[in-house]
């Protein structure tokens, strides 16, 4: 830890550069996922759609911008907003293991939906609006807990954390163990995290939130390149150690209980993808922040894509796809580069 | 397919009658009258579905009904007050509700169970666990097993379950009544063209049913043909997309409360008049509890259906 990666040069035409390309791959991917799927399209109503002739395309511009591209979008903020909050996590508390939910935001989270199920609230509406108050409240107990006397020691963050999901965890047990078979379906893939029946309005409001927090925790990467090699050194350095903490801890869990409303719950991307980018690209927040959002789309997209077809016409919960095709891909990069965990 | 049936070594009341010399008929007619009814009652053995033999001592009294469904097809055989133990969501008759509750039907309490003594205790292979079973077996309870898997073969419980308890005829009598509903149905709708049906049985994620479901089986039997009858998955997860390319003339949403949930799943239809149910309004809610318990309301269910399959039949009740 003592030879930080901050002496590494990192130009910003380097930054620009890999950006750029995991975008152009982000692309491609969302580009391919568009073209595959339960229904067949043929590259003739793909071609009356371009040229715009009427006819035929209806069905194939209904199939392809209203089914298909509110979801690949969705899965594409989705696991942007899940790498993301893994990189910020893993940093803030220098812990391998931290992911998004390591907080319990998520299990907040479940407990506003599975609560919302419960009382017969629409899933358009009620649910996500649910969940996204279990969120909060999740942030405002961890927040009531680490002002006290505690401070923000990462051992104190993280048990927290594990406590708030074994409490809220134990809830939800509750609820599914006396629900009628009608509602377990719907807990259960809750659960297990589902991102079909995409509106496009769900995207109007997880687009700019996505975009201001974005935007907020690239600016404080710096910040997170110094507090990674402990804070005693951050905070000579100039950093104001409590307060970058703080604002981190918000944004990502308001950030995370944002998507979590609408997509429930997908495990592995949030934990993976951040330690797949730093074994591919080293472990400059800088560089990591962009490029695991990226990596982290892309990798959903790609994913979702896969549990809509590979058993299509029925389809599959994402998370089966993401963990059982990326955990060998990750002990893969884990044997040949290492996890480049201690060269942060 | 177990078809239930009891076994043989019941006394059959008629071949002792006609293979006695002709001189004996007489007072062979009174002692069957005043003994062969008891003990073609008593001492009775049955096979279940999962092969097991049950013998029973008369007729039981104190039954536990280990499905909400084996609690509706208890009372629509007239022995609700026989019945001491019901299961959690036994929720019809309404009378079921004041029973004692012994679980849910796949978590059921072997005390709560034991400490009601009693005489039969019916169950189902999906719901009760083996492990179960075999507990209640050794506290030496009879356990009988049923495992219905299609229309005829729930009339067919019903008849069993009635012969379990001794009530025979009238069982007999009640479920040619429910055949006979289901062979009209049947031959009223069998000439017709078969609409493809899409039914829903989950709002989020839309999940729907495969061939090897009774639901299917009501599809089949009401005259349409169920979309998702050739999906791998027993209860796929089925995306819009698919529902739009298949193109369904019919969408059934079955469900639970007549409410927010259906409207919502209703409005979320809605939204792709591409679909030809949606274009010629023909999304329909179906009472989840007529479908989805293998009991006799599952014959109202097949009613209900089948008119929204086929509108154009004039259907007389």
């Amino acid at each position: 830890m003592t030879e930080p990666a901050l002496k590494r040069p990192l130009t910003r035409s380097r930054v620009a550069l890999l950006s750029s390309a995991l975008g152009l791959l982000l692309l491609c991917v969302a580009g391919v996922s568009l073209l595959l799927g339960t229904a067949d399209i043929s590259w003739d109503q793909i071609l009356g759609l371009v040229t715009g002739e009427e006819g035929q395309s209806d069905y194939a511009r209904l199939i392809l911008f209203e089914i298909r591209l509110p979801r690949i979008l969705l899965a594409g903020l989705v696991g942007f907003a899940l790498a993301l909050g893994g990189v910020i996590f893993q940093a803030l508390l220098r812990n391998p293991l931290a992911d998004p939910f390591i907080l319990g935001v998520s299990s907040g989270s479940a407990f506003g939906a599975i609560l919302g199920i419960v009382l017969g609230f629409g899933f358009s509406i009620g649910v996500p609006v649910m969940s996204f108050a279990g969120a909060l409240l999740t942030i405002a107990i961890l927040l009531q807990i680490s002002a006290r006397k505690m401070g923000m020691e990462s051992s104190t963050i993280l048990l927290t954390g594990v406590i708030i999901n074994a409490f809220f965890t134990s809830i939800i047990m509750f609820f599914i163990s006396v629900s009628a078979d009608a509602k377990l379906h719907s807990m259960l893939y809750w659960l297990y995290g589902d991102l079909s029946q995409t509106k496009f309005e769900y995207l109007l409001f997880i687009g700019p939130v996505l975009l201001v927090a974005t935007f907020m925790l690239y600016r404080l990467s710096g910040q997170l390149n110094l507090l990674t090699a402990g804070e005693e050194t951050a905070l000579q350095l100039g950093v104001e150690v409590k307060k970058t903490k703080r604002s981190l801890l918000v944004l990502v869990s308001v950030l995370i209980g944002t998507v979590v409303a609408f997509s429930g719950l997908i495990g592995f991307v949030g934990l993976m993808v951040p330690h797949l980018v730093r074994m591919m690209f080293g472990a400059d927040h800088r560089l990591l922040i962009p490029l695991a959002s990226l990596g982290g789309a892309a990798f959903l997209i790609a994913a979702d894509t896969l549990a809509r077809t590979v058993i299509s016409p029925s389809e599959l919960p994402v998370g089966v796809i993401s963990a059982f095709l990326g955990a060998p891909f990750f002990i893969y990069l884990l044997r040949t580069k290492g996890s480049q965990w201690d060269r942060s | 397919m177990a078809i239930i049936k009891p076994a043989t070594n019941k006394i059959e009341p008629m071949t002792v009658f006609l293979s006695v010399p002709p001189r004996l008929q007489l007072s062979h007619l009174l002692a069957w009258i005043l003994f062969g009814w008891a003990t073609s009652a008593a001492g009775a053995s049955f096979t279940d579905s999962l092969g097991r033999e049950l013998s029973l001592e008369g007729k039981p009294q104190r039954i536990v009904a280990l499905a909400p469904s084996l609690t509706e097809i208890v009372f629509f055989l007239g022995l609700g007050d026989r019945l001491v133990g019901v299961t959690k969501f036994s929720s019809y008759p309404p009378e079921a509700e004041q029973k004692p509750k012994v679980g849910s039907y796949v978590n059921v309490n072997i005390e709560k169970i034991i400490s009601l003594s009693p005489d039969l205790i019916l169950g189902t292979v999906d719901g009760n666990q083996p492990q179960k079973v075999a507990l209640l077996e050794q506290a030496g309870l009879p356990v009988f097993i049923v495992n219905p898997r299609t229309i005829r073969e729930i009339i067919d419980t019903v008849a069993t379950v009635g012969r379990l308890c001794g009530v025979s005829e009238r069982a007999t009598a009640l479920a040619d009544n429910l055949s006979s509903k289901v062979d009209e149905i049947v031959t009223r709708t069998e000439s017709l063209p078969r609409p493809l049906v899409f039914l829903q049985i989950n709002p989020k994620p839309i999940m729907s049913i495969n061939r090897n479901t009774f639901l299917h089986d009501l599809i089949q039997l009401a005259g349409g043909r169920n979309m998702a009858a050739d999906e791998p998955i027993t209860y796929p997860r089925i995306s819009i997309e698919e529902v739009i390319q298949r193109g369904p003339e019919v969408i059934l949403v079955s469900s639970m409360e007549r409410g927010g949930d259906f409207e919502a799943a209703r409005q979320q239809w809605m939204r792709w008049p591409l679909i030809p149910a949606v274009r010629n309004n023909r999304v329909h809610l179906i009472d989840s509890d007529l479908m989805d318990r293998p009991a006799p309301r599952v014959i109202q269910g097949l009613e209900i259906l089948a008119r929204y399959i086929h509108p154009e039949v004039e259907w007389d009740h």
